[in-house]
């Protein structure tokens, strides 16, 4: 993700931006139809307000706020997902696109992490967030978001190594 | 971080899944509505960028133009109504004296410039004549009457202008001088 601002339209930028913000709405919403929901509303939303595209700590945030809005309209989903979170948190598996079965075990470990943890992880991997634009998203302090980065690391080498 | 490198690249290989191109003509239709389509960097700046930049400086340039013009015209019409009071001052001074000339009476009210001073005065007597003894009336002691006939001239002058001016004219005195017995 170079210099999102520089695109001339809406398409090339989101194509762009589509996979990462899919995948940080699926920290929220279990099934891609629901996710593409999520990111179509925010993203929409985003355009319409013409905000500067160079900020995309407020696209995150739109999209982190219409995923928990969209919870909140379906509350049996709510109350399912938020057991699915207490229960077991590997239950919300991102979707990646793996080519061997390292990769699948990769993606596997990082559906494992804790939520607070994993979040950042995709906001920083799979979406080139700064720590600063991490912690204008989610609402956090910026060393917060760079601790819950080295522990997200930390767990994922910790899972990958052989037993 | 270094601990950490290879496992990162590791996650940055790992890309997520494609949206659906269904997404991309929802994303669509939904700006179509809108009617945003347009970047949004770019688009509160098309309308209104440098079209609005550049007009603002030429009112702004024709507004200053305009002052510098009444400015320069207002200028020249006092230069101009100066000009004319300079002309036209020195004409009553000089209309003033002609009428000074005329009944003498003008000199003193004119100004420094108009102002002619006492030059000289002459008085030659070409004539004398001795008309005889003769007494006074009530008097005793007899008087030789003896009258003069001269011309007097008058002359003043303008130190400022340089201009002179000479009066002449013929005049008769009778002198009376008491003869004293001897």
């Amino acid at each position: 993700m170079d210099n999102v601002a520089s695109h001339e339209d809406w398409k090339s930028c989101f194509s762009e931006v589509a996979p990462g913000l899919l995948l940080f709405a699926r920290q929220w919403v279990q099934s891609a139809a629901d996710a593409e929901d999520v990111v179509q509303e925010a993203f929409v939303k985003f355009w319409r307000r013409n905000h500067n595209i160079e900020n995309r700590a407020l696209l995150y945030a739109a999209v982190r706020s219409i995923a928990l809005d969209f919870i909140r309209r379906d509350r049996r989903r709510a109350r399912r997902e938020a057991s699915a979170f207490a229960e077991a948190e590997p239950a919300m598996e991102p979707q990646f696109e793996w080519e061997d079965e390292t990769q699948s075990a990769l993606a596997a470990a990082v559906g494992s992490l804790p939520h607070d943890q994993r979040e950042v992880l995709v906001l920083k991997i799979w979406n080139e967030l700064t720590f600063n634009e991490i912690a204008g998203a989610l609402g956090i302090s910026q060393n917060t978001a760079a601790s819950r980065y080295r522990y997200a690391l930390a767990n994922l080498k910790k899972s990958l190594q052989p037993q | 971080m270094n601990d950490f490198s290879e496992l990162e690249n590791e996650l940055r290989n790992l890309r997520p899944a494609r949206p659906s191109p269904i997404l991309f003509e929802r994303v669509e239709e939904a700006l179509m509505d809108s009617g945003a389509g347009a970047s949004p960097a770019r688009q509160p700046r098309k309308p209104s960028g440098l079209p609005y930049n550049w007009l603002s400086f030429g009112i702004g340039l024709a507004a200053a133009a305009v002052l510098v013009l009444f400015a320069a015209i207002s200028m020249e019409r006092r230069h101009e109504r100066g000009e004319k009071i300079a002309q036209i001052s020195p004409a009553p001074e000089t209309s003033a004296i002609s009428p000074a000339r005329r009944d003498g009476s003008g000199v003193q009210g004119s100004t420094s410039s108009n102002r002619f001073i006492p030059a000289g005065a002459t008085q030659v007597v070409y004539n004398t004549r001795d008309e005889g003894l003769q007494f006074a009336r009530g008097s005793e002691q007899p008087l030789r009457r003896l009258r003069y006939q001269t011309h007097q001239t008058w002359q003043w002058r303008n130190p400022t202008t340089g201009a002179s001016l000479r009066v002449s004219y013929p005049s008769e005195e009778v002198v009376l001088i008491p003869v004293s017995g001897q």
